[in-house]
């Protein structure tokens, strides 16, 4: 779980100062749900790893420029939930390139039986996907998703509420 | 479904764990403060510039060099990478790729294989072209609707939260379609110059547009009815309107002229045979102008901080070797950014306050391996 605001803004500001316990402090609190938010929207253990590394380093670069006025959570979530739509993007993209050219398909997420919720949320697309994380896994609300990743809250509604009825229908 | 997510169990998730506070640990006990100011590029500059500020100190108000960099291109010190921007609002760049949108946060994402991209009014979405399809895109590149119309060229969008339309030219005409993709029909002009038009902020639908000869019209375009043109103006390259739809600014090759409600040129900024204009803008506040002039192979950003008739107000921002070829404003109007191609880097120049500047570079590879066009930074909040 993360923090409260004060202890997330004392590890940032320790962080700040050079103090690596903070900074594991953050880490510890907020990669649970970076790293599972990723998987389920890219649905590949490896790819979620990298794209939550990339988002915690993407902070240690950051961190002197990070106003400690701000949530650190949904900073680290839109890189988090951007990157996982752009890598699931460029992976059916892939998909289709290589079925034009008549390759193998790439293999399929590495799910099992045994979750099918996580495995009808792989049959949505990118964006559903993500919509459906924001609101699921990290509990931001419809505003909060639209600013996060920068569309109208009413794409974020009609994303949410077609994710659902797919999700029903599947289950 | 939210108790079902969060017990999934994810194959490997304690070693990625350990893995990843491995990488991060180690990123964080090599990395360095970031600086707090910007050094210039040789030490010796340090003393060109200390002795520009001199000068400026000594020179009338309001031609202060601001800052300056000789010889050698580009702002040493600058980031290595685009880690976020300095202020709100989302940046729109188009490179060879297609548009990509960037984030506070220094995300960014290309929405595709489109070209000529702008905002929508509040930033909602975008609009770009591709040889024979208009379409209207989310921020995030899925398509919102697209019109299949041969030869669009120029799309730009305007109107009102709730009431908007896009104007595109197709092949010598002027074209308006509403913002939701209905109602495509011609727009009050057959035949009009290679210039992007210009919306009127507000309700009224009211669009700028140049016709040949260098002449700018106004009309309301859901009456077809002219409301204003312009004198004769020599070889416009681009208008835009002042955020309250108060003024027009028009850049030509070397002139930079505003335009009032009426069409009469209100502010003539330049003298004649000024050196090229390569981008002009006016601040989200509406009551300054930036502008960029390359002279003898180096650019300057120029700031009027406010319109008035005398030529004297400008202020020297930034100059450099080479080609500043995009300009935007931040939404706040704290700091312009400018895109310096031979440096591949852009600037971050404060427009007000104490004197700083922030770059980053290595621009072209962040975007796909061309330097990108600036295209607009939207919107505050």
């Amino acid at each position: 779980m993360a923090g409260s605001g004060r202890d997330e803004r004392a590890w940032v500001r320790g962080a700040q100062a050079g103090s690596a316990s903070d900074l594991e402090a953050l880490f510890r609190a907020h990669w649970p749900r970076a790293y599972r938010a990723a998987y389920l929207v890219v649905g590949d253990a490896a790819a979620a790893e990298d794209i939550a590394q990339e988002a915690f380093l993407a902070a240690v670069r950051s961190l002197d420029r990070f106003d400690r006025r701000r949530p650190f959570g949904p900073w680290l979530h839109r890189i988090v939930v951007n990157r996982a739509i752009d890598w699931a993007r460029a992976r059916r993209l892939r998909a289709e390139a290589e079925l034009t050219d008549l390759l193998p398909a790439p293999p399929e997420p590495d799910r099992t039986e045994a979750e099918p919720l996580a495995a009808r949320i792989a049959e949505l697309s990118p964006e559903h996907r993500a919509v459906i994380v924001l609101r699921y896994v990290l509990e931001y609300t419809p505003g909060e998703i639209a600013r996060l990743l920068g569309v109208p809250r009413g794409t974020v509604n009609s994303r949410l509420r077609r994710g659902l009825d797919q999700l029903k229908a599947a289950l | 479904m939210r108790r079902e997510l969060e017990h999934l169990e994810i194959p490997d998730e304690h070693e990625a764990r350990l893995r990843t506070w491995e990488v991060v640990r180690t990123a964080f006990a090599e990395r360095e403060p970031a600086p707090r100011s910007v050094r210039l590029v040789r030490p010796v500059l340090v003393v060109a510039a200390l002795a520009t500020l001199a000068a400026a100190a000594l020179s009338p108000p309001g031609r202060a060099v601001i800052d300056r960099v000789r010889d050698a291109i580009g702002v040493e010190d600058a980031e290595e990478a685009l880690f976020s921007l300095p202020g709100e609002g989302r940046l729109l760049v188009e490179s060879a790729d297609g548009p990509w949108l960037v984030q506070p946060d220094g995300s960014k994402r290309l929405l595709g294989a489109y070209r000529e991209a702008s905002w929508s009014p509040f930033g909602r979405f975008v609009v770009g072209a591709r040889a024979n399809e208009l379409v209207a895109l989310e921020p995030d590149g899925d398509v919102r609707w697209s019109l299949a119309r041969p030869d669009v060229r120029a799309p730009r969008w305007g109107g009102t939260r709730t009431d908007t339309r896009i104007a595109y030219r197709r092949g010598e005409g002027l074209r308006v379609v509403a913002g939701n993709g209905e109602g495509d029909r011609a727009a009050c002009a057959d035949v009009v110059a290679p210039v992007a038009p210009a919306w009127r902020p507000g309700s009224r639908h009211v669009l700028a547009f140049v016709a040949p000869g260098g002449v700018v019209h106004a009309y309301a375009t859901d009456r077809c009815e002219l409301l204003w043109r312009s004198q004769a103006l020599t070889d416009v390259r681009a208008l835009e309107w002042s955020p309250d739809g108060s003024m027009l600014l028009v850049r030509g090759e070397r002139s930079l002229r505003v335009l009032d409600a009426r069409g009469r040129v209100r502010f003539d900024l330049l003298a004649r045979q000024a050196a090229p204009v390569l981008a002009a803008a006016f601040s989200p506040a509406g009551d300054a102008v930036a502008f960029v002039q390359l002279a003898g192979g180096r650019s300057t950003l120029w700031l009027v901080p406010r319109l008035r008739p005398d030529r004297s107000a400008a202020r020297k921002l930034f100059e450099g070797t080479g080609a500043f070829t995009g300009l935007a404003w931040s939404p706040d109007g704290s700091r312009l950014l400018v895109a310096w191609r031979e440096a591949d880097q852009w600037v971050f120049v404060r427009t007000a306050g104490a004197r700083r500047i922030e770059a980053v570079s290595r621009i072209r590879a962040q975007f796909g391996g061309s330097f990108p066009r600036l295209a607009g930074w939207c919107c505050a909040r």
